[in-house]
């Protein structure tokens, strides 16, 4: 067992975690954070994703211990008061079916806008290439980080 | 119930305590981005007592660009490598075979030195460091060596056991080419890949170096493809007299005709690549 100190959506949690859990387990098992969802456990679908000091992570590949000094963000870490900008453009351009990829798709979104407020088209289906979806075919999900995109970029 | 089976994880702050770890453990193992290493984890027999992160090492992270070559550190992720400026500048081919790799998310994650240290033979970039004249700096419990990557890759059993630490890349002007080819999508490991690296010359090209990456065999190096380029002027370069050359370079390496069929049209675009420059 280790005891970590971790940094999650902003708040200090001191846990004690077996050496080789991973940090989809600690956030869903221990946290409830339930936005972050199992699925592959491969790195391939991308249902795990959080961020790891802005940048989109797979947390099935992520050792807890591991995470220990860096600021992790979940999708319960965005929009705490009213919808981030990002999620309310998911649901204006119908980008939401089952919902299960969404916290990921939103994650990974939130990554490329905050190094890229204005990317191109190629750029957004490029770095969502992490990222499965099987209900939407992703051109309303694409749709909806250009528009997320145009509506940050306007706002002072 | 875990996804894994527990161990002792170490996080040293210094290749030397890494290396002690390494020697006094029972079945010692070692973690760069994880992105190899956990999802090995998840279905081995063979199981590690002590896992060693590497990511605490903060002289094995991050590019340092020097007059004469630049290092990037082991645990520089491929995110960074593809990123990063003076790769972009002096190594474009690098940078551009790192964004090929997988996925946006592993690309955050995993690191250039777990992409050498697998030693699968399937990952992008051995081939593209080896076009480029690359070296390995690599910490083992007897020594410290510096190999090239042909060398690194051929290292077995115990004389294996070690750290990369650096991957040292001399700012040789060589112009750099990397084709890859997956079987159903981008993000998939590559079928075949060819990486091309040579120094323009009025109106020929010297120092070719031309690799070959497939998934079934470490890279090998078309020498006679090389030797083609070489000898002749680049106004003259023709892609069906390449791809006899290549043809024959590979005779041994049991590659079907749809892989060989890409590597000739790879060929052609190398060659039209250098004539309209």
């Amino acid at each position: 067992m280790k005891t970590v100190t971790l940094d999650i959506n902003g708040k200090a949690f001191c846990l004690d975690v077996p050496d080789g859990e991973l940090l989809i387990e600690t956030l869903r098992d221990r946290l409830g954070l339930l936005g972050t969802k199992y699925s592959c456990l491969e790195g391939d679908c991308g249902v795990c994703t959080v961020l790891a000091d802005g940048k989109n992570v797979l947390s099935c590949l992520m050792l807890t211990v591991e995470a220990e000094g860096r600021k992790i963000t979940t999708i319960e870490g965005l929009g705490q008061k009213d919808l981030h900008p990002i999620q309310q453009a998911f649901i204006d351009e119908g980008a939401v079916q089952c919902g299960f990829c969404t916290p990921g798709m939103i994650l990974a979104s939130k990554s490329l806008l905050d190094a890229h407020p204005s990317p191109t088209q190629d750029e957004v289906v490029h770095a969502l290439d992490g990222n499965l979806c099987r209900c939407t075919g992703y051109v309303r999900i694409v749709n909806a980080v250009l528009s997320a995109a145009r509506k940050m970029t306007k706002t002072p | 119930m875990p996804i894994l089976k527990d161990f002792r994880y170490h996080a040293p702050v210094s290749v030397a305590e890494a290396l002690a770890l390494l020697r006094k453990s029972k079945k010692p193992l070692l973690l760069g981005g994880g992105t190899f290493v956990l999802n090995t984890l998840k279905k081995t027999a063979v199981y590690p007592t002590d896992v060693i992160g590497l990511r605490k090492i903060a002289p094995l992270c991050g590019i340092k660009d020097a007059a004469k070559e630049v290092t990037i550190g082991s645990m520089t992720t491929l995110a960074e490598v593809t990123s990063s400026s003076v790769v972009r500048e002096h190594f474009a081919s690098l940078a551009e075979a790192a964004a090929c790799v997988a996925t946006t998310p592993l690309r955050h994650m995993a690191t250039i030195g777990g992409n050498l240290a697998s030693r699968f033979f399937w990952v992008d970039l051995p081939s593209v460091l080896m076009a480029l004249g690359a070296k390995v700096s690599w910490a083992g419990d007897k020594a410290k060596k510096t190999l090239s990557v042909e060398d690194f890759l051929s290292l077995k059993g115990p004389e294996a056991q070690g750290i990369v630490t650096e991957i040292l890349l001399p700012k040789n002007g060589l112009t750099g080419a990397y084709f890859r080819h997956t079987q159903t999508m981008e993000v998939d490991l590559p079928i075949v890949a060819m990486a091309f690296a040579a120094r323009r010359q009025a109106d020929g090209v010297k120092d070719v170096r031309c690799i070959v990456n497939t998934t079934l065999s470490r890279p090998v190096r078309l020498t006679g493809v090389a030797s083609y380029f070489e000898t002749t002027k680049v106004g003259e370069w023709k892609a069906d007299k390449a791809a006899d050359v290549l043809r024959r370079d590979l005779e041994q390496g049991k590659l079907d005709d749809y892989r060989l069929h890409c590597l000739c049209a790879d060929l052609e675009s190398l060659i039209d690549k250098f004539k309209k420059a």
